[in-house]
């Protein structure tokens, strides 16, 4: 089973475009970003806070659909599912 | 009623829009809030196209460091207000349309009075917490707002219709960090003219608007996508006041 992470703005300069990632049966999405992003110091701390939380402004997208913070800790990846995470620009 | 001068002037867009489209672009009334990277490209398509009536809002002054993407603004501005220099080059660009500055900082005690009645809203704005204001005056007053913001070479861009789509709220429930963000000057020129482009389909009612969607353009790639957005029954800004979780004093 394998999963797409993809990463947008500048969690894509930091962790690149996509990431297929191998899934292990029951795993969830927050545990599964995790994971694959742990060996990426930089990607990480921009990702998570310093409880291993998504940070409050990080958007995440299941398959394009939006899924909440508090959700991934408890919503398992499937095969195939693509987890889009996107970070909000403020700019102008 | 278009004049003469107007008539050519708009020749060849009123073979888009018609002349019924151009009448709506003459009356209609656009607040823009900011006269910065994003604002002062929306403003200026905004003005050759023909809105009436464009207020620009921005208390800052025109400063070097501006001038890599605030395409309104040039050295001989530098210490004016930009809402004088903005306003000064918007009449010279189109005389036939009314053009107001309002040298002020968006705050919550004048949101609502400085919108007014417009037509519709467009957020050029640099920060979180002035959209967020900006977010619960459009939702009260059931006006549009013209979502965009960028950051380097990427940017984001939505078009919110009260009570229809999700808000900036349902959107980005918190805001992301405050910084001194890099950016070069055709990043808010592409998310300024989605913007724009937005404005223009929504007050001529043509085409398919940018709602419920996000878009998010990515400059390094040359690549542009879209997520759809969903509506936060929840929201603390425009759910229903028994669905809301909280007040929302962050939003």
């Amino acid at each position: 089973m394998t999963a797409k992470l993809r990463f947008f703005a500048r969690f894509r300069e930091l962790l690149g475009t996509d990431i297929l990632v191998p899934v292990r049966e029951g795993v969830t999405i927050s545990d599964l970003v995790r994971s694959a992003v742990s060996g990426n110091e930089g990607g990480y701390a921009a990702i998570f806070d310093e409880n291993g939380n998504f940070r409050e402004f990080v958007i995440l997208m299941r398959n394009g659909k939006r899924i909440e913070r508090q959700d991934t800790k408890n919503t398992p990846v499937q095969d195939g599912d693509e987890i889009a995470i996107f970070p909000p620009v403020a700019g102008g | 009623m278009l004049s003469a001068r107007e008539l050519d002037r708009y020749k060849r867009q009123i073979l888009l829009f018609g002349e019924e489209g151009q009448e709506r672009l003459k009356r209609s009334r656009i607040f823009i809030a900011g006269a910065g990277g994003l604002g002062c490209p929306i403003s200026i398509y905004l003005a050759v196209a023909g809105v009436g009536m464009i207020t620009i809002a921005d208390q800052d002054t025109v400063e070097q460091t501006n001038l890599n993407r605030q395409v309104l603004h040039s050295d001989s501005d530098i210490g004016k207000k930009k809402t004088v220099s903005a306003v000064e080059k918007l009449r010279k660009i189109n005389p036939d349309i009314t053009v107001k500055g309002i040298d002020r900082t968006i705050d919550k005690t004048n949101v609502q009075r400085l919108v007014g009645s417009a037509d519709g809203i467009v957020d050029a704005l640099d920060n979180f917490p002035t959209r967020y204001l900006l977010n619960r005056a459009a939702i009260r007053k059931g006006i549009p707002l013209f979502h965009g913001a960028i950051r380097g070479l990427y940017g984001q861009a939505t078009t919110i219709i009260p009570g229809m789509t999700p808000c900036m709220a349902c959107l980005f429930p918190k805001a992301p960090p405050a910084e001194v963000f890099p950016v070069v000057g055709v990043t808010p020129g592409i998310i300024g003219m989605i913007q724009a482009t937005e404005v223009i389909k929504y007050l001529v009612r043509d085409g398919r608007l940018l709602t419920g969607r996000l878009l998010i353009w990515d400059g390094l790639e040359a690549h542009a996508e879209e997520i759809t957005v969903e509506r936060n029954p929840a929201c603390p800004v425009c759910g229903r006041p028994e669905n809301r979780k909280n007040k929302g004093k962050d939003v």
